[in-house]
C-alpha cells in the first residue's frame, strides 16, 4: 500500500462477484416460488367463487 | 396494434444498444474491423445508453401482467451477456494500473449502481402514473420497480464495502456518495415495510406513491453527490476517462444486469398484480350468494 498501487486483492473480487451471482440468484428462485403461491391462490379462489 | 409490435420495436432497440455499445468494440479490439457505421465514440455511447434505455421502458409498459415467457427469455439473455462481462472482466480484460485486480469489481458494482437507480426511476414514473391514470397495474409496477431497486441498492453497497477495504482500508465510510445511497436503500426498503402493513389497497397505492415520489429526491443527490460535495468516491465516468480494454466487461455486464432487472420487475409485477386480484375479489361466500341470486334472477 505504500507505493499508491493495490497488490493482490483477487479475493475481494471473488467475495464481489460471489455475492452479485448469489443475491441475484435467491432473488430469481424467490420470484419463481412467490409467483406459482400466487397463481395458485388465484386459481383456489377462482373455484371457490 | 398488435401485441407482439412494441416487443419487436424494444428488441430492435436492444439490438442496436448492443451493437453500438458492445459489438463496435469487440470488432475494434479483437477482428481490427470498423463498424462503426462512421459515428464517433460520444455518439454510439450516447446511442447505445438511450436504445437500452427506450427499449427497457417499452418492454416494461407493453407487459400485459399475464404471461411469464418475455421475462423469462429476457433473464435469460441478460444472463448470458453477464456470463461474457464476467469473462472478460475477470479473465481477458487487463489489471488497473493502480488499483490492480480490485478493479475490476467495478465491472459488477457500477451497472449495478446505474440499473438500481434506473430501477427507482422507473417506480417514480410508476407512482406518478398511479396518481394520475388509478391504473392498478401501474402500482403493481411500482411495488416491483421498488422491490428490485432495494435489491440493487443492497447489493450496490456490498460490492462498495468490498473494493472499498482494499483501496480505501475501511469498509464503509460516511462520505456523502455512501452515505446518501444508504439512506436511499432504507427510504425504499421503508416504503416496501409500509406497504406491507397497510392493509387497504387504495390506501396502500395512494400512501406508496407520494412515499415513493418524496423518497426519489435523493436519487439525483445520489447521482451528484460525488460533484457537489467533497467526496471520497470517485467521479463517474465516461468513455474518456475509462481505457478501451475495460468497455467490454463494462458494458456487457450493463446491458445483462439491465435485462435481468426488467425480467425481474416484470415477474414480480406478475406477483403484485396476482395478489391485487384476490384482495380485491368479493368474499367466496358473497360470491356465491350473488351468483345464486344471479341465477335465481335468471
Amino acid at each position: 500500500m505504500t507505493t499508491g498501487v493495490v497488490t493482490g486483492g483477487w479475493n475481494f473480487v471473488i467475495a464481489a462477484y460471489s455475492i452479485t451471482v448469489a443475491v441475484l440468484a435467491i432473488y430469481g428462485v424467490t420470484l419463481i416460488t412467490r409467483l406459482r403461491e400466487e397463481r395458485l391462490r388465484a386459481s383456489e379462489n377462482g373455484e371457490s367463487r | 396494434m398488435p401485441r407482439r409490435y412494441p416487443y419487436t420495436i424494444a428488441t430492435a432497440l436492444f439490438a442496436i444498444g448492443i451493437y453500438f455499445g458492445l459489438v463496435v468494440t469487440v470488432a475494434d479490439q479483437y477482428l481490427h474491423a470498423d463498424v462503426s457505421l462512421g459515428l464517433p465514440v460520444a455518439a454510439r455511447t450516447l446511442i447505445s445508453v438511450f436504445s437500452g434505455l427506450i427499449a427497457a421502458v417499452i418492454w416494461l409498459t407493453a407487459d400485459d401482467l399475464k404471461s411469464s415467457q418475455r421475462a423469462n427469455a429476457l433473464i435469460l439473455a441478460g444472463v448470458v451477456l453477464m456470463l461474457i462481462g464476467t469473462w472478460f472482466g475477470l479473465f481477458v480484460a487487463p489489471p488497473e494500473q493502480f488499483m490492480g485486480n480490485v478493479q475490476r469489481i467495478m465491472y459488477v458494482h457500477v451497472p449495478t449502481a446505474w440499473n438500481g437507480l434506473l430501477a427507482l426511476t422507473v417506480a417514480f414514473a410508476c407512482a406518478i402514473f398511479y396518481l394520475f391514470k388509478g391504473d392498478w397495474k401501474w402500482d403493481a409496477r411500482m411495488e416491483a420497480s421498488i422491490e428490485v431497486g432495494v435489491l440493487l441498492a443492497f447489493l450496490l453497497c456490498c460490492q462498495g464495502a468490498i473494493w472499498a477495504k482494499p483501496t480505501w482500508g475501511v469498509w464503509w465510510d460516511w462520505d456523502p456518495r455512501l452515505t446518501t445511497t444508504a439512506v436511499l436503500l432504507f427510504a425504499f426498503l421503508g416504503i416496501l415495510a409500509l406497504r406491507k402493513f397497510v392493509d387497504d389497497p387504495v390506501k396502500r397505492a395512494i400512501w406508496s406513491s407520494v412515499a415513493t415520489i418524496i423518497a426519489y429526491v435523493d436519487v439525483p443527490i445520489v447521482y451528484f453527490s460525488v460533484r457537489w460535495w467533497n467526496s471520497l468516491h470517485q467521479l463517474q465516468s465516461n468513455p474518456n476517462t475509462v481505457s478501451k480494454p475495460f468497455w467490454i466487461p463494462l458494458r456487457a455486464n450493463a446491458f445483462g444486469i439491465l435485462f435481468v432487472m426488467v425480467g425481474f420487475i416484470m415477474l414480480r409485477a406478475r406477483i403484485a398484480a396476482l395478489r391485487l386480484e384476490t384482495e380485491m375479489a368479493p368474499p367466496p361466500i358473497l360470491s356465491n350468494e350473488i351468483g345464486e341470486q344471479l341465477g335465481e334472477a335468471v
